[in-house]
């Protein structure tokens, strides 16, 4: 059956896209699992980067099932690299056709660069080869992040992007101890473009909102420079839920405020669509709850757990300077460290005790040190 | 196990990842039940199945020896050989199993040794289940185990009983491989013992098998799949691209269905909701603004059941009523009103659509 033509859309920058692209450039037959969001995310980055692109990707479940056993769905060229060097890969590939392209060895003309990373070979490993590629101007390239929020690949250890409290390999929960991943999510688009002043495009979409996460990508590389996209995908296989529910958990963290749509162009904040009148208070977030108990891996949580997981996502919406972005004023997350290695308890205990609540008291912890000195 | 073999092999073919838990505790509790006889055994998940995937046809096997150097043996091949018993945890595997891992469609029963039993939990009757299964050319025995196929998650154990009730099925069909006594012994050691045993004793009786002669069942139309050797694989670990417009034909995901989304074209509202979800691009555009659905590369996930505005327009309808991955939707442009009898009459056979689950 022949599948209509469409050419990709020539858009101003800040034009919406209206009409879905029908062309393919990542097809059917892929190894992913049932329902799995991720590959969706690679659907509808090759679909709206179109046929003069090269993308690179590192290890991962998008390597993995994408590319094994001398088969794959890529219609466009496509090559490994290994776990971290998103980042490297993309600038490298980059540099590699502006060289070809000044020597005359390939005609002068625009081709997309994208090299996607995971949540582990990216948020974790990766983090400082993406820092590099942010910071050189003279490439055009894109960074794209698809966030399942585990290594799911290797069946599901636990990543710097994992949710707090979530069940993996490596956070599994037991009697003594219910919660075992105390450490709460990484906030990476955030951190990339506050540390990153050189990077023209951040962008933080959701797999269960494609059209905007296609005007994401078309934006990024459209306005060219270092740019930077990350997704949220569910995960059937990891959070542990029923694989038709996977676009429906998606949109519903968007509801809940757990994903918020935003993008930073060339240093103006935007949120989009739903974010958008959560924002400006026309839409009411819904609660958590909604979220966390559809999925497996937050099954052992009990009331308090979903409580303090709202509060912290309040939080972020009521008290951080951009809402749901970058926070200034946050009470500080978990406990202190009690044992003997703690930087407050240093030399005086006594001190450290009479510095008050231990609650950003910064003040009350040079004084004490002072205190030791003399 | 026959009398001059001292290996024998329990093969549990399962969905991967749902079914994961349920494998496991199979083949760890019987070769646990086989030591307490004196015998050495082992488990070990196929490696070209992992890492597995959601829905994906997986093996785990237990083999069980009478010594320590066949054991070893065996427990060296990608897979062993003598499978004396090979358990489908899900009757719609019978259709056919492509490991993620491997090229092609297999058999069902493709390594299932001469006088070897298929046990299929399943509801169906042994001819359904043969309209399915491949016909061999020694003669077997079709075990069916009165059951829903038990699906669970990779963090959640599903505790209805299936994984005791199928050993002792095992027990039963293998005419002492492991016997029932040593299960129930084993199962002593389990937090509920009582249950467990009865249970294996449930399994143990309620199982019904049906011997069958050599070149009964469906045709076999399994041709192994040749691997490209070093010299034939192209420089660099270079994979050919798929051309713009068409699929990865090496490999078809349909063997990972157990539900298979039936379009009601003529309440379509052509909002292109089913084709922007699909994380496997499985609906292809028909020329008046339909998506007819692409069955060979569909897995069967339901986001698009899910994610239809248009109540009952797609549904999720059992894999095992249907005969062919052909589309449906030339049937639809030829005569509407034959389609709609079809559709209908395939949903009754399923007995009713697979429930949506609701607008949260």
């Amino acid at each position: 059956m022949a599948i209509p033509e469409l050419v990709i859309p020539d858009l101003e920058i800040n034009r919406r896209l209206t009409v879905l692209p029908m062309q393919e450039y990542y097809t059917s037959g892929h190894r992913t699992c049932q329902g799995c969001e991720s590959a969706l995310v690679m659907r509808y980055m090759a679909k709206i980067a179109g046929p003069r692109t090269l993308v690179t990707g590192t290890t991962g479940c998008m390597y993995v099932a994408n590319t094994s056993y001398n088969s794959t769905p890529w219609a466009l060229p496509w090559a490994h690299t290994q776990l971290g060097s998103a980042g490297s890969s993309a600038i490298g590939t980059a540099a590699a056709l502006k060289v070809l392209m000044r020597k005359g060895k390939i005609p002068d003309e625009r081709i997309n660069v994208i090299a996607f990373c995971s949540d582990g070979g990216g948020g974790d490993m990766g983090l400082a080869t993406l820092s590099a590629a942010l910071q050189d101007t003279r490439y055009n390239l894109l960074i794209l992040l698809y966030d399942n929020e585990s290594y799911a690949n290797t069946d599901i250890q636990a990543s710097g992007m994992t949710p707090w409290g979530a069940v993996t390999s490596f956070t599994p929960s037991g009697t003594e101890q219910r919660i075992t991943q105390h450490r709460w999510k990484k906030n990476v688009p955030a951190l990339l473009m506050a540390g990153h002043p050189t990077g023209r495009y951040f962008a933080n979409a959701s797999s269960g909102f494609g059209m905007d996460l296609m005007d994401k990508v078309r934006i990024a590389l459209d306005v060219g420079g270092p740019t930077f996209v990350q997704t949220h995908d569910p995960c059937p296989k990891g959070w542990d839920f029923d694989p038709r529910m996977s676009h429906e958990l998606a949109i519903l963290a968007v509801e809940c405020g757990i994903t918020v749509l935003w993008d930073c162009l060339e240093g103006e904040l935007r949120y989009q669509g739903l974010t958008k009148q959560q924002v400006e208070g026309k839409v009411r977030r819904k609660p958590v709850a909604d979220y966390l108990r559809r999925q497996g891996r937050f099954a052992h949580f009990t009331d308090e757990d979903v409580d303090f997981f709202q509060s912290r996502i309040d939080e972020m919406w009521e008290d951080w300077i951009l809402p749901g972005v970058l926070r200034v004023n946050q009470t500080p997350f978990g406990r202190l460290p009690v044992d003997g290695s703690s930087p407050r308890q240093a030399g005086h205990a006594g001190a450290a005790v009479a510095s008050g609540n231990g609650n950003g008291s910064g003040g009350a912890q040079i004084e004490a040190v002072g205190g030791n000195r003399a | 196990m026959s009398d001059e073999t001292s290996v024998g092999a329990v093969d549990v073919t399962y969905r991967g990842i749902f079914q994961k838990n349920l494998a496991g505790v199979i083949t760890k509790e019987l070769v646990k039940a086989a030591r307490r006889e004196d015998k050495v055994g082992g488990t070990v998940q196929r490696y070209g199945d992992s890492p597995e995937r959601n829905g994906i046809p997986a093996k785990q096997f237990a083999v069980i020896a009478d010594d320590m150097d066949s054991l070893r043996v065996e427990m060296t091949k990608y897979e062993p050989e003598n499978v004396v018993v090979v358990c489908v945890m899900d009757d719609t595997l019978t259709k056919g199993v492509e490991s993620w891992a491997w090229y092609g469609v297999r058999p069902i029963n493709v390594n299932l040794a001469p006088g070897g039993t298929l046990l299929v939990v399943s509801h169906r009757s042994p001819e359904e289940l043969l309209h399915w299964i491949p016909r061999r050319t020694y003669d077997w025995t079709l075990a069916i185990l009165p059951g829903e196929p038990s699906f669970g998650g990779l963090w959640v154990y599903n505790d209805d009983g299936t994984d005791y009730r199928t050993m002792g099925a095992v027990s039963r069909v293998t005419g002492g491989l492991i016997s029932l006594d040593s299960l129930i012994a084993q199962a002593g050691s389990a937090k509920n013992p009582d249950l467990r045993a009865a249970q294996l004793r449930e399994g143990y009786e309620s199982v019904q098998m049906h011997p069958i002669a050599a070149g009964v069942g469906a045709q076999d139309t399994y041709v192994p799949v040749e691997m490209p050797d070093w010299t034939q694989m192209r420089e660099g670990l270079v994979v050919p691209a798929v051309e713009v417009g068409k699929n990865n034909t090496l490999f078809m995901k349909y063997t990972t269905r157990t539900t298979r989304p039936l379009v009601k074209f003529d309440t379509c509202v052509k909002c292109q909701i089913c084709y922007t979800v699909c994380p496997d691009e499985c609906f292809i555009p028909t020329p008046e603004g339909h998506y007819d659905v692409n069955y060979e590369h569909c897995c069967g996930c339901g986001i698009c059941a899910q994610s239809c505005p248009v109540s009952g327009c797609i549904e999720m309808v059992d894999e095992s009523v249907f005969e062919s991955n052909e589309p449906l939707h030339k049937v639809f442009e030829s005569d509407p009103a034959a389609y709609e009898d079809l559709r209908a009459e395939k949903v009754a056979q399923a007995g009713g659509a697979n429930p949506h689950y609701g607008i949260y």
